[in-house]
């Protein structure tokens, strides 16, 4: 019997859980939500934002195998999906295609866990949108991709009190895509987390992830994306860059890019970068004329713009630019 | 036009500009030629207000209007312009649309009306075509991939569409052969004009074959160490610095 005291949150949260999530009530329990001590969670304090104004809802049919499979990884975002919102699984059979948007709130709490898996020659696109909210966002994919099949993610973050967004990709079948494109904005009193792990597990995959985000004055970004190329995962090209762009002082950016080769015969690049403007392009700008806010404005717009995938159709395209032109807006 | 006097400009606690006093009426063309490190460079900067460049003495005035308490914009839309010796790359922001805003925050700034986008375009089209710019480099993002000769084209074409009435064109010969000096020299004379003057800054004395100035003025240890006609600049190219570093 381990004996641990709860946190306010974690009490709060086994009140409201529905009996028959055992491997939820385990968990909160026994390990108890994530603090900074976990090196996944190191920059994301899930047990402090966990306080007691989070509001549940109850999941009406707890998915219980992925629940239990989300425990047995210690898998935070699956156990507590299974208990408060909703933890689902979808698929493609071969030679499938399917866009799909998942919008991402505004309710105080309703974590969501999707299971994806797609069967040879499949392709999904899937578009997250998130606005800015103030209560807890926590959503995860775990993405199966079979021989030739092809995963293509945008996920757009205005972040939340804490947000989290995982993605969690299996390559495994041979010559296989994945695309992960991302753009998170973290404003004042924001916390937008994007998480990734992509491994490649078989011949001839590629990835190509960009993942590009601001923050102001009292808001911070966390960037962690994993790439592993396993043995026999041969002739795979990986490619991962994230870019951060500080816009105030008093703003934090966190990032941790990582790269683990276990074949030889591989490409594989990475790149990561946080920083302000470039002061020289700002000086430029205004030399011809242009004040300094809308130069601000039209350099960092055009830096989070260059994450958007060019698939992405007209109206999403806009929704986001729109989204970034206010969010920019109110910085001014 | 231009008006400096007593000048001092210090970058990073070292000063640089010492005492500088220089007079460009309207309608002329002055060269600053001088050493490497003499100061030109931060003269220009010093005049279009980069951070970084202090001024801690004397004053420099546009039409009478003092440049030195006011921000970089504003100094743009009384109509000083500076044509950059390395300018810069603008990611993501289409060259007309650079144009666009540049050019509208200038006429807003002066209680214009702002130009509309399809006048915009026909008048960016018509100064490129004369500076031998391709059209489609309009829609690139400004100066991100250009070659060093576009870049300076692309300087000139902001001079043409902006129309300021003060011109500073710092080094503008630099990285370019003879073919892109020409196109450039043609472009900038074409912008001669009685109500507008400019100052060329050079080390070397090539642009001035076709760039005529009416005076010339060496810049040496951070004054304008000798002045004279056009024909102090073959001097210079003749006998070299030499003798004003040995002065400085």
């Amino acid at each position: 019997m381990v004996v641990r005291a709860l946190s306010a949150g974690e009490q709060n949260a086994l009140a409201h859980l529905p009996a028959n999530v055992r491997a939820a009530e385990r968990l909160l329990r026994e390990k108890g939500l994530p603090t900074r001590r976990n090196e996944k969670w190191k920059w994301t304090d899930l047990r402090a934002a966990f306080d007691e104004n989070v509001q549940f809802s109850v999941s009406t049919a707890p998915d219980q195998a992925l629940t239990d499979a989300a425990a047995e990884r210690d898998d935070f975002i699956g156990v507590l999906a299974g208990a408060f919102g909703s933890a689902t699984s979808v698929g493609l059979a071969a030679g499938q295609s399917e866009i799909r948007i998942d919008r991402i709130g505004p309710g105080n709490f309703y974590p969501r866990a999707l299971e994806i898996d797609l069967a040879p020659g499949a392709a999904m696109t899937r578009i997250v949108l998130q606005p800015a909210q103030a209560g807890l966002v926590l959503d995860s994919a775990r993405v199966r991709v079979g021989a030739g099949a092809t995963y293509r993610q945008f996920v757009f973050s205005e972040g939340a009190r804490l947000a989290r967004i995982e993605t969690h990709v299996a390559v495994e079948g041979e010559h296989a895509n994945v695309a992960l494109n991302g753009v998170y904005l973290a404003g004042a009193a924001r916390h937008a987390d994007l998480t990734s792990t992509i491994t490649h597990r078989r011949l001839g995959g590629t990835t190509r992830q960009l993942i590009k985000g601001a923050a102001r004055k009292g808001g911070r970004g966390v960037f962690q994306g994993r790439i592993e190329v396993a043995r026999g995962a041969q002739k795979t090209d990986a490619r991962q860059y994230h870019h951060g762009l500080l816009l105030e002082e008093g703003a934090e950016i966190y990032a941790k890019p990582e790269l683990e080769i276990y074949a030889d015969d591989v490409q594989c690049a990475h790149g990561n970068t946080a920083g302000a403007l470039d002061e020289a392009a700002l000086f430029y700008m205004r030399a011809r004329g242009i004040p300094e806010q809308i130069a601000r404005g039209m350099l960092t717009e055009a830096f989070l713009l260059d994450a958007l995938p060019d698939y992405l159709a007209e109206d999403v395209r806009t929704e986001v630019t729109v989204r970034i032109q206010n969010w920019l807006g109110a910085a001014a | 036009m231009l008006r400096i006097e007593n000048l001092h400009v210090d970058v990073s606690g070292k000063t640089i500009i010492r005492g500088l006093t220089l007079a460009v009426p309207a309608g002329e063309v002055h060269a600053i030629m001088g050493p490497n490190g003499a100061g030109k460079s931060t003269l220009a900067y010093a005049l279009a207000g980069r951070a970084g460049y202090e001024v801690t003495s004397g004053s420099a005035q546009l039409e009478g209007a003092d440049l030195i308490e006011i921000a970089p914009e504003v100094r743009a839309a009384k109509g000083l312009f500076l044509s950059f010796q390395y300018p810069l790359e603008i990611p993501g922001v289409p060259t007309l649309t650079f144009l666009r805003t540049a050019l509208n925050a200038q006429r807003k700034a002066r209680g214009q009306e702002e130009i509309s986008s399809p006048d915009l375009l026909k008048l960016v089209r018509a100064k490129a075509a004369a500076l031998k710019v391709d059209p489609e480099m309009l829609k690139r993002p400004l100066n991100v991939g250009f070659s060093g000769g576009e870049k300076k084209r692309m300087e000139v074409l902001q001079i043409a569409v902006l129309e300021p009435r003060f011109a500073i064109l710092d080094e503008t010969d630099s990285g370019l052969d003879i073919d892109a000096l020409r196109v450039v020299a043609d472009g900038v004379n074409a912008l001669r004009a009685p109500d507008r003057a400019m100052l060329v800054i050079t080390h070397y004395q090539r642009l001035l074959d076709y760039i005529k100035p009416d005076r010339v003025h060496v810049l040496a240890g951070g004054r304008i160490a000798e002045s004279g006609g056009p024909e102090l600049a073959l001097t210079l190219e003749r006998d070299g610095y030499d003798k004003y570093l040995k002065a400085a």
